[in-house]
């Protein structure tokens, strides 16, 4: 896959030359020069579309943003072509700043409804403010393109926007490659997940509605210097729609893809011209068949032809990896994280899950929570890895108080979690699964990302290394090229701890672990708990396996109708009277059969 | 003060076909978390097919009905064969497209029938426009916001007094926890969406004869509809309503003293702004996440 990408961008690098070759003159590449254009904003909405899952239908807009930008700051105040559009960008990024955050951090459908409102906004304000836009009669007096006082001709205005395709096309595949990618990809999967490995599911979204911002606003500048004329009416709904297929029928998330589909969309029109009415009905048309019959787009179903004809190995060396042993022992087993939870009551409307629940983790230990069903364990996780807040009391883990911290925060502390239905990213690879884990550890910027620089290669590299040798550690290694979702369940189990240990956390807390598991399974995750305990990360387990608990624990909680009500050595609890009660009701009779827990 | 009773009355109006629209999406949002983006044009063809109905001679009433109905079944067809099919995945871009590519196909399709003019429906309740305190406004204009608020109450009292609105709050609540008891989900989700669009095409029905009729007419309609949806709370019924009756008042003042541009600009721009204070909307409520 590496080397077709390479050899896809030295094909494309050879077309953009020898298009204007074989041009028999400077007009017949306008078309085409329109066509890079369109690219240029289509491989930006595919950082938004393909890899983050959400939708903005206001990219017109923006294209009109970033065109009355540049043209204002040509015509009133002298700026050559390329500075005038480098402005444009860094306008159309601070308004999708001011777009997305407020949205993204609600409901990512929002995201769909206000960039089409911003749409009508920049067009009314086009049509309103007069004396800087010219109302409806737009600006007429762009003046031809230029750079550095040069003016260009048609060929060197050609170079600078195929480069800028290019090169727009390179930065979003080395982004999309990176740990900045990754983020979004996970979070489009799942965002629960994403949160609880310390990945910032809203500044996430946000990065990747600002990249296609910027570009859209690139773009709008090279097309005013092209028109040489705009006005409000150019930029319409039609044309959103228009950029988002380009995205879709080309194959989003793809490198190439949207590249494709601006292509063919930019061309088709001149081809519809003739069935002017139907023209906007095709392209509605056109995007029904695509979401059923090409949800992958073209360039997507043809990636996963070449991979289902000719398989990736499924296993993965393990020459070079780091041992698990290594990357996740604590420096000191005496400074093991111990996790306090005091006073904590979790309300529902009137159903009070938790009431004023004390827990302590001492440090390095396996500690077990345990509780019949509806007794608020699952609370008492959700709660201190931060998704839902206590009405009452605090935690904190090593003296840093986690309540009010967000979930992401909370990872960032050195909390990580399994969840009890798995929430695996299912359409990455295993590998890719756990080096999403360790993504709070890198570093490097979106510069280093999208210049592929040394630190962001050694990072990476090393990432990956880690990754391997976690797999290893829960025996998963000749599973790592598969997509997480085909695993079977218990395997996919065992990847939520690697992925949960790839954080590198100081408390692990696992939610039912053993749900679902065969005998062996369960014996496999024993050995797995106590080699986790003995390298110095303190373990919170919640579980209702008896065996496991009382082979593994050093000591149990247990919770009932959200109160702790017995916390001992396993064996103490185990004799409790009140425990019995809570399991077994008053008497111990009926009960035959059947273990305490 | 005239001026002031005048934008208030015809406010309330076109906030009440708003009101209405709105609480379609927060219908459709409650069953499905998904919504149709369609739903302006669920209202365009409630509004075109009674000005059709009235060409081809039906009576008022008929025509309006077999309008709303219309609006009903395309709302349930959409469900089933653009919505439905992508439910399950990861993310909203696979019902989005669909129905917005619908949309878009629906109004290029009334464009070519209907022809790319306005028309206005005939109706007894813009025949002659009734005085008050000098504002001058059509009865049915005023019959507006009253049925929009018998919508919500009507809403109100089928979730609370019967059994299929009581299956819709446990749907809303949660999906499996409604199936395991019971409840075809399918069918409520399919039956919500039906009762938006009848909700959508009767506003249509109601608008007509005050704005006019046009194929174009549902789009914006419809972003202004799931705008108030935002504002209000689309997690409240009583939210969305009355942030749609107080979106046109206000609608009508900034077009009256200042311009249809400045409309538009603040309108949505009160919506993000809103968005930005009280993400769940000012009625809203944060659903919780389930882990």
């Amino acid at each position: 896959m590496k080397h077709l990408h390479t050899l896809g961008f030295l094909a494309f690098a050879a077309w953009l030359v020898a298009v204007p070759v074989m041009a028999g003159n400077e007009y017949e590449l306008r078309l085409f020069m329109l066509f890079l254009i369109y690219g240029v904003i289509a491989v930006g909405l595919n950082v938004l579309v393909g890899l983050t899952g959400l939708v903005s239908l206001g990219q017109a807009g923006l294209f009109a943003l970033g065109s009355y930008t540049g043209a204002i700051l040509a015509t009133r105040a002298g700026f050559d072509m390329i500075s005038a559009s480098l402005a444009a960008a860094v306008v159309a990024g601070l308004f999708g700043v001011l777009l997305a955050y407020p949205t993204v951090r609600v409901r990512g459908v929002y995201l769909a409804v206000v960039t089409i409102a911003f749409g009508i906004i920049v067009e009314n304000v086009a049509i309103e403010w007069q004396s800087l836009t010219g109302g409806t009669t737009g600006i007429t007096s762009i003046p031809a393109p230029n750079a550095f006082g040069w003016r260009l001709s048609g060929y060197a205005f050609y170079g600078v926007l195929a480069v800028t395709l290019f090169l727009a096309t390179l930065a979003t595949h080395n982004l999309k490659t990176s740990r900045f990618g990754r983020a979004m990809l996970a979070v489009s999967q799942s965002e629960t997940a994403a949160r609880a490995l310390g990945i910032d599911a809203t500044g996430v979204r946000t990065l990747a509605f600002v990249v296609a911002a910027v570009t859209a606003g690139l773009a709008g500048t090279f097309y005013a210097f092209l028109n040489a004329y705009i006005s409000p009416d150019i930029f319409t709904f039609s044309d959103s729609v228009r950029f988002l297929l380009m995205v879709i029928l080309g194959g989003a998330a793809t490198t190439f893809g949207p590249v494709l589909g601006a292509y063919l969309l930019t061309y088709l029109p001149e081809l519809l011209q003739q069935f002017a009415l139907w023209q906007k009905f095709a392209y509605g048309a056109l995007l029904l068949l695509v979401m059923f019959a090409l949800p992958k787009g073209i360039l997507g179903t043809l990636a996963g032809l070449v991979k289902r004809f000719r398989p990736t190995a499924r296993a993965v060396s393990i020459v070079g990896a780091v041992p698990a042993e290594e990357s996740l022992r604590q420096p000191d087993k005496a400074l093991a994280a111990e996790l306090v939870a005091r006073g904590l009551t979790v309300r529902f409307g009137g159903l009070t899950a938790l009431s004023n629940a004390s827990v302590r983790v001492k440090g390095g230990e396996v500690h077990a929570l345990i509780g019949p069903n509806g007794a608020g364990k699952s609370t008492f996780v959700n709660t201190i890895s931060g998704f839902y807040r206590p009405a009452e009391g605090d935690c904190e883990l090593d003296g840093v108080t986690l309540t009010g911290l967000k979930s992401h925060q909370i990872a960032r502390v050195g909390l990580s979690r399994t969840f009890q239905n798995t929430e695996l990213f299912g359409e990455m690879t295993v590998l890719e699964n756990v080096i999403a884990g360790y993504q709070r550890r890198l570093t490097y910027s979106v510069v280093d990302a999208v210049l592929r620089t040394p630190r962001m290669r050694r990072e990476e590299a090393e990432a990956r290394r880690v990754a391997i040798g976690l797999l290893a550690f829960v025996g998963l290694e000749d599973y790592a090229n598969e997509a997480a979702r085909f695993l079977p369940f218990g395997l996919q189990r065992r990847l939520e701890i690697a992925r949960a240990l790839a954080a590198k956390p100081r408390l692990l807390l696992l939610d039912e672990p053993a749900a679902g598991l065969t005998t062996q399974e369960i014996d496999d995750l024993e050995a797995v708990i106590r080699r986790i305990a003995s390298l110095g990360i303190s373990v919170l387990l919640i579980e209702h396996h008896v065996d496991l608990i009382m082979a593994v624990a050093d000591t149990v909680t247990v919770l009932d109708y959200g109160q702790v009500i017995a916390s001992d050595t396993p064996s103490v609890v185990q004799d409790d009277p009140k425990v019995i009660e809570a399991y077994f009701g008053t008497s111990l009779h009926g009960a035959e059969g059947e273990k305490v827990a | 003060m005239t001026t002031f009773l005048q934008y208030t009355l015809s406010g309330l109006a076109i906030g009440g076909i708003y009101a209405l629209v709105a609480l379609g999406f927060h219908i459709m949002w409650s069953a499905a978390k998904a919504v149709n983006f369609a739903h302006g044009d669920t209202l365009m063809i409630g509004a075109v097919l009674a000005v059709i109905g009235i060409d081809v001679g039906l009576p008022l009433w008929l025509a309006c009905l077999l309008a709303i109905v219309a609006g009903g079944v395309f709302g349930v067809l959409l469900e089933r064969f653009a919505v439905r099919p992508f439910l399950g995945g990861a993310t909203s871009i696979g019902w989005m497209l669909t129905t917005i590519a619908v949309g878009i196909m629906i109004e290029s399709l009334a464009t070519m029938q209907f022809g790319g003019f306005s028309r206005a429906l005939p109706s007894p309740g813009v025949a002659q426009a009734v005085h008050i305190f000098g504002a001058g406004v059509y009865p049915q204009e005023l019959l507006i916001p009253v049925v929009a608020l018998i919508a919500m109450a009507g809403l109100k009292l089928m979730q609370k007094r019967t059994l299929i609105g009581r299956a819709m709050q446990a749907v809303a609540h949660d999906k499996r926890a409604a199936a395991l008891v019971g409840i075809d989900v399918d069918r409520i989700v399919a039956f919500s969406f039906g009762l938006s669009a009848l909700f959508g095409a009767a506003a249509g029905v109601l608008v007509a004869p005050v704005i006019q009729a046009s194929a174009t007419m549902g789009a914006l309609i419809g972003l202004k509809g799931f705008a108030v949806a935002i504002i209000g709370g689309i997690t409240s019924a009583p939210g969305v309503v009355i942030a749609g009756l107080a979106f046109g008042v206000m609608e009508k003042f900034v077009e009256g003293y200042i311009s249809t541009a400045a409309r538009e600009i603040i309108g949505f721009s009160v919506m993000i702004l809103v968005l930005l204070a009280f993400p769940q909307g000012l009625f809203g409520k944060k659903e919780v996440m389930k882990v």
